[in-house]
């Protein structure tokens, strides 16, 4: 068996060796089917994974999430921070010949707040006007100082696509994408994959490695990497951490791992209709008696073989903006249950509910069991994803285990959870001081500033524990040994320009 | 017509139970799966004084511990004894198994009896929406079901109980046209016996064989929709052990932690096995037409 084995894997190394010294195409294998392939439209991560491909950006973020120049080469706030100026890289087309300039700058941006279902509304509302002061110069003038607005370019919002095939093509631009990234698009068949070819006009065509790339929908990841495995796929991205081990042991196999901006965690009703009525929800003191009867640590090494980051805050440690002076209070059961006694309690009940996935069903069962050594009679419910969701965003449930992608920048965590009107503030949490904090921060162009700000944001949040932040996952990406020069990111997405098969 | 108004006994009923039995206990097949079914009883009924650990008690030192002195089962992602849980996990399986086949047969039979019974409209009514229900596939019907009321084992007993109804109907239905047209009915018509005792008395005891037949059948089948159930997360409430929510999870760490789901996925099998087995000897043994 095992030679037979063997020898099915000699055949199809050598049916792939043929395949990429004729041409070669890098085959990926991601998680999720990706939705309308317009960066205006798009709201899924499969989808920006193939726009980093695809799609360059005004501007990207590097692995350690500082802003560096993409499509535009350098850029300057203004000195009261309400308008900033981008100079743009020359000599640089889209897929379809056309020149990117300022005035293409200007119809992207106007694209993306003007297209009725564009998804990028919120993320450039604070921009008023743009002017093309040249070829190369953009200015974008906003209505209030807006410092996250360089971390929402670095995404969807900052990806440009031709001007012409955006008019002509208007409603069907997402059936054939024409952008200005390494890759162009060739075809989708739906629910299987996304070809791209090599863009020969690229500004860094050089630095190019594939002259293919092929991405196959495949969303179980035991079969992505068993896909890998076999050679039939070059890379598999989301590996599972309780798969790790495999890809080690696999001599053909390199793991690719970096730190995430996603963050893990168990969010309180404390102000959303007749479920904010439990003791948890009117007492802060109870929280943190929850938090202490928890230990983090033991969470990430059973539910996620150690591979994940046990951490107490929303914005990663990853992130400049992350406030080491708030470590991770270490369990402490005597502490916890004294603080029940001292709300004048002894058994605390809570009903905690979350998406049925194989992670969260282990991260509830294991905090159930500790939070019930201090006094917590936890009460679990798990829900069918969409169910779960929809009580989610109506406020209906008195505990919930929130997964969140993150974002470059801290403002947009902070504000969707903390801020009195956020879009996830769906457990009511209000805070006049905080929304003072997190408004003004906005508007801090000084990142030693800024960083003060957000501690202090920071010792608001962890003081009403609204939410307790529990881990922040690590990205898994299991790829052949022939692929070279992968460089992870926190956005979690695969870039192209550098990656090269090594042979 | 003197002779007709001796007491109408039907035939099989004669001699009480006590030949049954004996027929019963001759059927290899009875005999084994009544013994796998007992076996399985004692197991729920005595599970806390049985089970060696707690079986929500997680060990978070012996994560995916594999078969030892200690764990004779191995350990699961929690560090949950595997032993413990599958003998825990018949509890659920077995009330799954009986109370949902209860469910089904305390509804479906007196219909099935109306309706085989009246025949006319009142047959026509009951019988199409039995056959409307028999249209969706059982396990469909029962997650649908199981979807709509929620997840918790009662419910899960509800929504496969329904989903049983309509076996009960058609086969009650189907035994009452033909006994509805015995002599002895027409006999204790004659004697001006109600509708109510005719069935009661006279038909529902000849029925009631068959009908048992097929409640053993379709608790194996009721066993398998739990665990279905259970695997899609709509059954048993976490924590607390059900053998399909063991196999969901154990699906995750099928190279690494193989006990996870051998020992859950054997006991399934033996309990269907058992169910099915004395389905069977009950089948020969009460029924007369072999």
């Amino acid at each position: 068996m095992k030679r037979i084995g063997t020898a099915l894997a000699a055949i199809l190394m050598i049916g792939s060796g043929l395949v990429s010294a004729s041409a070669a195409t890098l085959r990926v294998g991601i998680q999720d089917d990706p939705d309308a392939l317009d960066p205006a439209l798009s709201g899924t991560y499969s989808g920006r994974f193939v726009f980093a491909a695809l799609c360059d950006k005004l501007v990207d973020i590097s692995p350690d999430l500082k802003i560096v120049p993409q499509l535009a080469e350098a850029w300057d706030w203004a000195p009261d921070g309400k308008s900033i100026t981008f100079t743009l890289r020359k000599n640089v087309t889209f897929h379809d010949g056309t020149a990117f300039d300022a005035t293409a700058v200007k119809f992207n941006i106007e694209r993306m707040k003007t297209m009725p279902d564009s998804k990028r509304k919120a993320e450039l509302a604070p921009i008023v006007s743009v002017e093309a002061l040249g070829a190369d110069k953009v200015t974008f003038n906003l209505s209030e100082p807006f410092v996250p607005l360089l971390a929402n370019l670095s995404d969807r919002a900052g990806m440009m696509v031709s001007p012409k095939a955006a008019t002509e093509k208007a409603g069907d631009f997402a059936a054939a994408p024409v952008c200005a990234g390494p890759y162009q698009f060739v075809e989708r068949k739906s629910r299987d994959l996304i070809r791209l070819k090599k863009y020969p006009g690229y500004w860094n065509a050089g630095a190019v490695g594939y002259d293919e790339v092929v991405y196959y929908y495949v969303p179980d990841s035991t079969v992505r990497l068993s896909r890998v495995r076999a050679g039939d796929l070059e890379l598999a991205e989301r590996v599972a951490p309780t798969d790790l081990k495999t890809v080690r042991d696999d001599p053909n196999l390199t793991l690719h791992s970096g730190q995430g901006l996603a963050v893990s965690h168990l969010m309180f009703n404390v102000g959303a209709g007749a479920n904010a009525d439990t003791p948890l929800g009117k007492n802060a003191t109870l929280r943190q008696a929850f938090e202490l009867a928890i230990d983090r640590n033991v969470i990430n090494r059973v539910a996620f073989n150690g591979e994940f980051l046990a951490d107490n805050q929303m914005i990663p440690p990853s992130s400049p903006f992350y406030d080491s002076a708030h470590k991770a209070p270490a369990r402490d059961i005597t502490k916890a249950k004294a603080l029940i006694t001292a709300a004048g309690m002894t058994r605390v009940p809570i009903e905690i509910q979350y998406e049925n996935t194989a992670g969260d069903a282990r991260v509830a069962q294991i905090m159930q069991s500790m939070a019930a050594e201090a006094g917590f009679d936890v009460k679990l419910l798990p829900m069918e994803t969409t169910t779960a969701i929809e009580r989610y965003l109506n406020g209906n449930f008195e505990a919930y285990i929130g997964n969140w992608s993150g974002r470059a920048d801290p403002d947009p965590t902070l504000v969707a959870f903390f801020s009195c009107s956020g879009s996830q503030n769906v457990n009511k949490y209000c805070n006049k001081d905080l929304d003072a904090i997190l408004t003004q921060a906005r508007g801090e162009a000084d990142e030693a500033k800024r960083k003060a700000l957000y501690a202090k944001a920071t010792d608001i949040y962890l003081t009403a524990l609204s939410s307790i932040p529990l881990y922040h996952p690590n990205w898994f990406f299991a790829a052949r040994k022939s692929v070279g020069g992968i460089v992870m990111v926190p956005d979690g997405l695969l870039r192209l320009v550098g990656v090269k098969p090594t042979n | 017509m003197s002779t007709t108004e001796a007491a109408p006994v039907p035939a099989q009923m004669r001699g009480g139970g006590r030949s049954e039995i004996r027929r019963l206990l001759r059927e290899p097949s009875a005999v084994i799966g009544g013994t796998i079914i007992l076996f399985f009883v004692a197991l729920a009924v005595f599970a806390t004084w049985i089970s060696p650990y707690d079986p929500n008690t997680p060990d978070w030192m012996a994560i995916r511990a594999a078969p030892n002195a200690a764990h004779w089962f191995g350990t699961d992602d929690l560090g949950r004894d595997v032993l413990s849980r599958v003998i825990f996990g018949t509890q659920a399986s077995l009330a799954a198994g009986l109370v949902s086949v209860t469910v089904a047969m305390l509804i479906g039979l007196p219909f099935g009896l109306v309706a085989g019974y009246f025949g006319g409209a009142t047959d026509m009514v009951i019988s199409r929406i039995a056959d409307a229900l028999l249209a969706c596939p059982f396990l469909v019907l029962a997650i649908a079901l199981a979807a709509f009321l929620g997840p918790s084992l009662q419910n899960a007993m509800i929504a496969i109980g329904i989903s049983a109804i309509p076996v009960f109907v058609r086969v009650a239905r189907a035994e009452t046209l033909v006994v509805r047209t015995e002599d002895y009915i027409a006999a204790a018509r004659a004697q001006g016996l109600g509708h109510l005792a005719i069935l009661t008395g006279q038909v529902l005891p000849n029925v009631l064989a068959p009908t048992i037949v097929q409640a053993t059948l379709t608790m194996a089948i009721a066993v398998l929709a739990e665990a279905s159930l259970a695997f899609l997360g709509l059954g048993q409430l976490p924590p607390a052990p059900s053998w399909g929510a063991m196999l969901d999870v154990a699906r995750q760490f099928l190279g690494e932690a193989p006990w996870m789901a051998l020992f859950p996925g054997l006991a399934i099998i033996a309990l269907v096995i058992g169910f099915n087995l004395i389905g069977d000897g009950l089948n020969s043994a009460l029924n007369p037409r072999q």
